[in-house]
C-alpha cells in the first residue's frame, strides 16, 4: 500500500516540477486546435518574433530570483536602452550606439549590486528607487516624447534582422534562442552556475563553503542589467522606436514568466529555459485570445490570473508543508499499523 | 616505559586540545577555564544539562567565535580557529542541530557544494552522481537518488546527509551536536554503526549529547560539563549512569529551593489520550488547583509540542481537553487565553518577545483584549499591572519605556513571564522558563511560580534544569519519545532518578 | 525577597542606550523639523531672488492639494507598512480601477455609485487579506499580480476608453456632485480632499494608537512569531491592513479621478512610489512595528515641499523623479542600516 502511495507522490512531484512544460503543450494544442488561422506559418513567425526582447531580458531576471533577489527596474533599464541605442544612433552610428546601450544597461545592474550587497539595501529598495530614478533620466533624455529614426534608417535596420533564416526563426530570434541555451548550460551544467543556486538556496551554507555570495549577487544584477539593454536595444531595432512605456508591461510580463516557469523569488530554485518555456506559452496564449477575436485586454488578464493562481498555490503549499514540519517518522508509523 | 615516553605516546594520539579556554558572553561566562582533548579514533563525549556550555565549547573550534581566551592545539602546534575557515582548514567539521542545508538544491548540491567535480568547463554528472553516493554510502544512503532535492528527503535523512557533507571535506575531527534528538531506535543503530567505521578510519569524534544510555553505546571517553566548568573526564569504563547524573546535577542547591505544595483538592485540568499525529500520541494526565506539574524529557520527545497543542497554537488530532470540568477547544490560541489557559515559550527571543518593542508593550501584549473597551484600548490602563509586575518580579531597569532587545537574558525572561502573570492564568504552562538566565532572576522567576501557584494557579513546567524541576513541582511527568512513560511524585523525585527516567532506565 | 540583596541581580547591558527614546522622538518631530527646514529654505531661496512665489497663497494651497492627495493614500497604505508586509503595490490600480467604477456607476446616480464603488475597493482589499495575510503570499508578488489583473480587467471591460462622468451621469447633478469630490471648498477655501484627509488622519491615528486593533497590529509588524504566541489573530491583524489600505486607496482614487474628470487606467501611477517614499522620510521603517501617522503626514508634508521647491526652481517633473528615486534609496537605506548597526532591524 505503502509503495503505491510513494509512487503516485513521486509522479506528482515530476509533474509539479515541470508544470511548465506540460501548461505549455496544452495552450499549444489548444490554440492549434481551435484558434483560427494558428497553424500558419505567419502566425507562427510572429509569435517568435515577439518574444525575442523579453526572452532576453527574462535571462537575467530569472538569474536575480534564483539568487533569491528582486529587480524591479528592468523594466526602465529596457526603456533606457532603447532610448539610447537609437537617440545615439546619428552620433557614433550602430556600431557605437548599441554597445553603449548594453553596456549602460550593465552599469545600472552594477549600481544595483553594489547598493545591495556592500550598503546592504534590500533589493526592493534599490531597485525601486532606480526605477523611479531611471524613469526621470529617460523623461529628461528625451523632453517626453518617443524616440523614434528617420525612416530610411529604421527600413535599414529592422530588415537585417527581420530576415528570415529558418522558417518562424529570424536573427533577432536566433539570438535570444542562442543566449537562453547558453545560459541554461552555464547555470546548469557548470560549477560556477550551480553556485548561484546555492546562494539562493541558503546563502550561509554558501558562504561556509567558501562561495563568496557578495561577487555572485553583484555579477547577477550586472547580467540583469545588460540583458535588459540587450532586449531594449532587441526592440529598438525592431521597431525603430522606443516608446516611454516600453518597460513597464515588460516587468509584469517577465516576473509572471519567470514564476509561472517555476522560479521563485526565494531562490534555489528554478531555470532560465523554464522562463522561456512560460515566455513562449504567455505568447501562444496571447496570440491565440487575439486570433480568437478577443483582443488585448483578456491576454493582459489572462496572464495576471494565471499569476495569481500560481503564486497563491505556491502560497498554500508552504502553509500546508509547515504543519507537518518536523514529525517523528516512528509515531506516524505506529499510527499506520494501528489504523490497519 | 618512563612516563615521558607515556606522555609522549599520549600527545601523538591527541588529534586536538583545549587548554584553559574560556568564553564570554555579556552578563554569563559560558565557559570557563576548561581543558578538552579529543584523540584520533576516538568518541569522546561531552555530556551536561542545558546551558552548561557543551555547545559553546564546541563552537568554539567550530571558528564560531573569534573572541575566545586559552590555547587550542593541535599535533602541537597553537592554531587560531577564530573563523569557520580556518576551523575547516584544520580539519574540523562540526555537524549541528539545526539543519545547514539548501532545501530547494538536490543532495548530490548540498554534499559536494562548491567542488562538483567537472569535465572541462561542464560538471561531469557522472562523477557527481558516483562521488555523491560514495559518500551517502558512509552514512548508509547510499540507494537514495544523488538527484532528490533535500526538501523531498526526511528530516533524519538530511541529517545524515550532513554527516556525508561533512565526511567528505576529510575531517579529523567532527563534532556532532545532539545528533540523535529525532531519530528512532533503527535510525540510531545505524548512525552508530557509522560513528563505529569511523572511528576505525581515525576519526577523531565530539558527540555532544543529553541522552545517557547512547554515551555508554557509542563513547570512549566523556567529559562532564556543568555551569561552563569542567567536572571530569573518564573513560567510559569507569563510570554509571548513576555517577554521570551525579556529576551533571552536583551538589543539590536544593537549600536555595524548598518550595511547598500549594495544590488543593478540585482538579482544574484534565487531558485524556491526546495526540498531534507525528509529534505525541496517547498522552493523559490531570493536574490540581495550585499545582505545580512538572513535565520531564530529553530534547525531542514532544513536550514543547504538547504544550502548544494544549494552548491551540498547534493543531491536536486526537483526544480531548478539560478545563474545571468543561470540555476545552479552543480554535485558536486567542480563546485560550481568554479562558486562562497559557503557554510560556522555549524561544524568548524569536517567538516570546519583541525585541524591537519596550518593556511596557511586551507586558501588555496578551491582555490587550481585556484592557480594551469597545475595541479602545488605552494602554494606560495597564499601567498598574504595568508597575505591579515589574515590581514583582524585580525587572532591571525598571524603566516600562526600556527596549527588551537591550535587557539581559534575565531580565528579558522577567518580562515574558511577566506578559502572562498579566493574563491572571488558571493554568501556566512554562516551558524552560530559566533558560539562559542568571541566578538571581533564577530566584525571583522560582519565587513568582510559587506565588502564582499559591493563589490558584495551576503550572505545568516544562523544564530540563533538574534542580528547577525537582524542587518546584509537586509531581512529574517524564515524557520519552512522544509518550508519557512515567508520574513520578515528589517523593520519588530526585534529581538522578527523574535524569533516569527521562532517559529510559527504571521505567 | 532578602534573598535578592545578597544575590547580585544582572544589570542590563550598556547598550540600553537613550538612542532609541532619542530616535522615537526623532520619528515623530524630527520629521517636522525637517518640514520645517524645507519651509524656510523655501523662504530663503525666495528672498534670494532665486525663486518667486513661494509664500504665496495659490502656492501654499498647491502644495496643500498635491499633499492632500498622497496623504489619503499614505495613511492607508502605512497601515500595511506598519504590519511589516512592505508596500501594497496595487494601490495605484485600485486608484485607477475604482475611479474609473464609480464614473460608470454615476449612470445610477451620486450615492449608489459611492457604495458600489467602496465596495469593489473592500473587495480588492479582501483579496489581498486572504492571499497575503492568510496564505502568506509574498505582499510584494502578490500584489504586483493583482495590478495585472486588475489592468486586464478594466481593459476588457472599457477597451482603453476614457470615461467621462459628463456623458454618463444619470444626471447633470450627478456629474457636479462628483466634480466636487475634489473641488468643493469649505469657506471657498478648504478643499473637501483635505477635510477628508484631516477626517482621516485623526481617525488613523486613533486607530494605530488608541485600539486594540492597533496595538496588535505594532506587536505583528514588530516581531509577527511573537505576535502569532501571544495569542493574536495575526492573519486577521495582518489582513484587515490591506483592507484599510485598499480603502484610503479607493478614497484617493474617487479624488484623483474628480481632479482629472475622467475615469482613466493611469489615474494614480506613481502613487505606490511616492506613498512608500513618504511612509518612509516620515519614520516608519519597512521592518514594521515602529513609526506613527503623524509621521507619515509629516513625510508627505517634506515631499510636497521638496517637489514645490524643486518646481519653483524650474527643475523638470521627470528630474524631480531622478531625484526622489535617489532619496529615496538614501533615506530608506540608511534608515535599515542604522537600524542593523544596533542589531536590530531587517528591512
Amino acid at each position: 500500500m505503502l509503495k503505491k502511495n510513494n509512487n503516485n507522490q513521486k509522479m506528482l512531484k515530476l509533474i509539479d516540477k515541470n508544470r511548465i512544460y506540460f501548461i505549455f503543450l496544452f495552450v499549444f494544442l489548444f490554440m492549434s486546435l481551435f484558434a483560427p488561422r494558428f497553424l500558419n506559418v505567419f502566425n507562427l513567425t510572429t509569435v517568435t518574433k515577439t518574444m525575442a526582447m523579453n526572452a532576453t531580458v527574462a535571462i537575467g531576471f530569472t538569474m536575480i530570483f534564483i539568487i533569491g533577489q528582486l529587480d524591479l527596474s528592468i523594466g526602465t533599464i529596457i526603456t533606457f536602452s532603447a532610448v539610447i541605442g537609437l537617440s545615439m544612433k546619428e552620433y557614433i552610428g550602430f556600431g557605437g550606439s548599441v554597445p553603449l546601450a548594453i553596456v549602460a544597461g550593465g552599469l545600472i545592474g552594477l549600481i544595483n549590486g553594489l547598493l545591495v550587497t556592500k550598503a546592504k539595501i534590500s533589493s526592493f529598495i534599490v531597485t525601486l528607487g532606480m526605477m523611479t530614478v531611471l524613469t526621470g533620466v529617460i523623461y529628461t533624455m528625451t523632453g517626453g516624447n518617443s524616440v523614434s529614426l528617420s525612416s530610411d534608417d529604421a527600413f535599414a535596420v529592422s530588415d537585417f534582422l527581420g530576415d528570415m533564416i529558418f522558417p518562424f526563426i529570424t536573427p533577432r530570434v536566433l539570438i535570444a534562442i542562442i543566449m537562453v541555451i547558453a545560459f541554461s548550460l552555464f547555470l546548469n551544467r557548470t560549477r560556477t552556475g550551480r553556485n548561484f543556486y546555492m546562494v539562493g538556496g541558503n546563502k550561509q551554507t554558501a558562504w561556509l563553503a567558501g562561495i563568496n555570495t557578495d561577487k555572485y549577487t553583484i555579477i547577477t544584477f550586472v547580467i540583469s542589467g545588460t540583458m535588459a539593454g540587450v532586449g531594449g536595444v532587441l526592440y529598438a531595432m525592431e521597431s525603430a522606436a522606443a516608446p516611454l512605456n516600453l518597460g513597464t508591461s515588460s516587468l509584469m510580463y517577465i516576473i509572471s514568466a519567470t514564476i509561472i516557469g517555476g522560479t521563485a523569488m526565494s531562490g534555489g530554485k528554478g531555470g532560465v529555459f523554464k522562463t522561456f518555456v512560460a515566455i513562449l506559452m504567455l505568447e501562444v496564449l496571447y496570440n491565440g485570445i487575439i486570433l480568437f477575436g478577443l483582443g488585448n485586454e483578456v491576454k493582459i488578464f489572462i496572464a495576471g490570473f494565471i499569476l495569481a493562481a500560481v503564486v497563491m498555490n505556491e502560497a498554500i503549499v508552504a502553509y500546508k508543508h509547515e504543519k507537518i514540519f518536523g514529525q517523528r517518522p516512528e509515531l506516524i508509523k505506529e499510527l499506520k499499523q494501528v489504523q490497519n | 616505559m618512563s612516563s615521558e615516553d607515556i606522555k609522549k605516546e599520549k600527545s601523538f594520539d591527541i588529534a586536538l586540545e583545549m587548554k584553559c579556554v574560556s568564553k564570554e558572553f555579556p552578563g554569563t561566562l559560558a565557559v570557563d577555564s576548561v581543558d578538552f582533548d579529543v584523540k584520533t579514533g576516538e568518541v569522546h563525549a561531552l555530556i551536561g544539562e542545558n546551558g552548561a556550555g557543551k555547545s559553546t565549547l564546541m563552537k568554539m573550534i567550530a571558528g564560531s567565535f573569534n573572541d575566545y581566551t586559552g590555547d587550542i592545539v593541535m599535533g602541537s602546534q597553537k592554531v587560531d580557529l577564530f573563523t569557520p575557515a580556518q576551523s575547516k582548514k584544520n580539519g574540523i567539521e562540526m555537524i549541528y542541530q539545526e539543519l545547514s542545508l539548501a532545501m530547494p538544491l538536490s543532495i548530490s548540491e548540498n554534499v559536494l557544494v562548491g567542488r562538483l567535480p567537472k569535465k572541462g568547463i561542464f560538471l561531469d554528472k557522472k562523477k557527481i552522481a558516483e562521488e555523491t553516493t560514495l559518500c551517502l554510502e558512509r552514512v548508509g544512503l547510499g540507494h537514495l537518488d544523488p538527484n532528490l532535492q533535500i526538501e523531498e528527503i526526511s528530516q533524519h535523512e538530511g541529517q545524515l546527509v550532513e554527516i556525508a557533507k561533512a565526511l567528505g571535506n576529510n575531517p579529523k575531527i567532527l563534532v556532532m551536536d545532539e545528533p540523535t534528538s529525532a531519530l528512532s531506535r533503527e535510525e540510531v543503530e545505524r548512525l552508530f554503526t557509522i560513528i563505529h567505521n569511523l572511528k576505525k578510519q581515525g576519526l577523531a569524534i565530539v558527540y555532544i549529547s543529553h541522552h545517557l544510555p547512547e554515551i555508554f553505546e557509542v563513547a570512549d571517553r566523556v567529559t562532564v560539563l556543568r555551569d561552563g566548568k569542567k567536572i571530569g573526564t573518564n573513560d567510559i569504563s569507569e563510570v554509571t549512569s548513576e555517577l554521570l547524573v551525579q556529576m551533571m546535577v552536583g551538589k543539590s542547591v536544593a537549600d536555595f529551593y524548598s518550595y511547598n505544595s500549594h495544590a488543593k483538592e478540585n482538579e482544574r485540568l484534565r487531558v485524556e489520550n491526546l495526540s498531534r499525529f507525528g509529534f505525541f500520541h496517547d498522552v493523559s494526565f490531570s493536574a490540581l488547583e495550585g499545582e505545580v506539574l512538572g513535565i520531564c524529557g530529553l530534547s525531542g520527545a514532544g513536550r514543547s509540542e504538547l504544550g502548544r497543542s494544549l494552548v491551540g497554537l498547534d493543531e491536536r488530532h486526537a483526544g480531548d481537553v478539560f478545563l474545571d470540568g468543561e470540555i476545552f477547544k479552543p480554535s485558536h490560541m486567542s480563546k485560550a487565553v481568554d479562558n486562562g489557559l497559557v503557554y510560556l515559550t522555549e524561544n524568548r527571543k524569536t517567538e516570546g518577545l519583541a525585541l524591537r518593542l519596550d518593556v511596557k508593550d511586551n507586558t501588555l501584549v496578551s491582555i490587550i483584549p481585556q484592557l480594551s473597551k469597545n475595541g479602545v484600548y488605552t494602554s494606560n490602563d495597564g499601567d498598574e499591572i504595568l508597575t505591579g509586575l515589574i515590581d514583582e518580579l524585580s525587572i532591571y531597569p525598571p524603566d516600562p519605556t526600556k527596549i527588551v532587545g537591550n535587557l539581559s537574558g534575565g531580565n528579558q525572561q522577567k518580562v515574558l513571564l511577566a506578559k502572562w502573570m498579566a493574563c491572571k492564568p488558571k493554568v501556566l504552562i512554562l516551558d524552560e522558563p530559566t533558560r539562559g538566565v542568571d541566578i538571581g532572576a533564577k530566584m525571583t522567576i522560582h519565587k513568582s511560580i510559587e506565588a502564582l501557584a499559591k493563589k490558584g494557579s495551576t503550572i505545568i513546567l516544562i523544564s530540563s534544569d533538574l534542580p528547577e524541576l525537582v524542587s518546584l513541582s509537586s509531581r512529574v511527568l517524564i515524557m520519552r519519545k512522544g509518550r508519557i512513560v512515567k508520574d513520578m511524585r515528589k517523593e520519588e523525585c530526585t534529581e538522578e532518578s527523574v535524569l533516569l527516567a527521562a532517559n529510559g532506565e527504571n521505567v | 525577597m532578602s534573598d535578592d540583596k545578597t544575590i547580585k541581580e544582572e544589570k542590563s547591558d550598556v547598550r540600553a542606550i537613550k538612542v532609541t527614546t532619542l530616535g522615537k522622538m526623532m520619528n515623530s518631530f524630527g520629521i517636522y523639523a525637517i518640514a520645517v527646514f524645507f519651509l524656510v529654505l523655501g523662504i530663503v531661496l525666495q528672498s534670494l531672488g532665486i525663486i518667486n512665489n513661494f509664500l504665496t497663497t495659490t502656492n501654499m494651497m498647491n502644495i496643500l492639494d498635491a499633499v492632500t492627495l498622497l496623504g489619503i493614500v499614505a495613511v492607508g497604505m502605512a497601515f500595511v507598512t506598519y504590519s511589516g508586509h512592505y508596500a501594497d503595490m496595487s494601490v495605484p490600480t485600485t486608484m485607477a480601477f475604482t475611479g474609473i467604477i464609480c464614473v460608470q456607476m454615476l449612470q445610477f446616480g451620486f450615492i449608489p455609485a459611492l457604495i458600489i464603488t467602496f465596495l469593489f475597493g473592500l473587495l480588492i482589499g479582501l483579496i489581498n487579506a486572504v492571499a497575503i495575510g492568510k496564505f502568506k503570499a509574498n505582499p510584494i508578488i502578490w500584489t504586483l499580480a493583482l495590478v495585472f489583473v486588475t489592468k486586464g480587467i478594466i481593459r476588457i471591460v472599457w477597451d482603453n476608453k476614457q470615461i467621462y462622468p459628463d456623458f454618463i451621469a444619470n444626471s447633470e447633478r450627478t456629474s457636479d456632485l462628483f466634480d466636487n469630490i475634489f473641488r468643493y471648498r469649505f469657506f471657498g477655501k478648504i478643499s473637501l480632499p483635505l477635510v477628508m484627509l484631516i477626517i482621516l488622519i485623526i481617525a488613523l491615528d486613533f486607530v494605530m494608537k488608541k485600539t486594540k486593533y492597533g496595538a496588535q497590529l505594532k506587536m505583528t509588524g514588530a516581531a509577527q512569531k511573537a505576535a502569532s504566541f501571544s495569542g493574536i489573530n495575526t492573519e486577521f491583524v495582518i489582513g484587515m491592513a490591506f483592507v484599510i489600505c485598499a480603502l484610503t486607496a479607493t478614497l484617493g482614487g474617487l479624488t484623483v479621478t474628480s481632479l482629472s474628470r475622467v475615469g482613466y487606467i493611469n489615474n494614480g501611477v506613481g502613487y505606490d512610489f511616492k506613498a512608500v517614499t513618504a511612509i518612509v522620510i516620515g519614520g516608519m521603517t519597512l521592518a514594521g512595528g515602529r513609526g506613527s501617522i503623524m509621521g507619515v503626514v509629516g513625510g508627505v508634508l517634506v515631499m510636497g515641499l521638496i517637489d514645490n521647491i524643486l518646481t519653483l526652481l524650474g527643475v523638470g517633473t521627470f528630474s524631480q523623479d531622478m531625484i526622489r528615486g535617489t532619496i529615496f534609496i538614501i533615506v530608506v537605506g540608511l534608515n535599515a542600516k542604522s537600524l542593523r548597526s544596533l542589531g536590530r532591524d531587517d528591512a
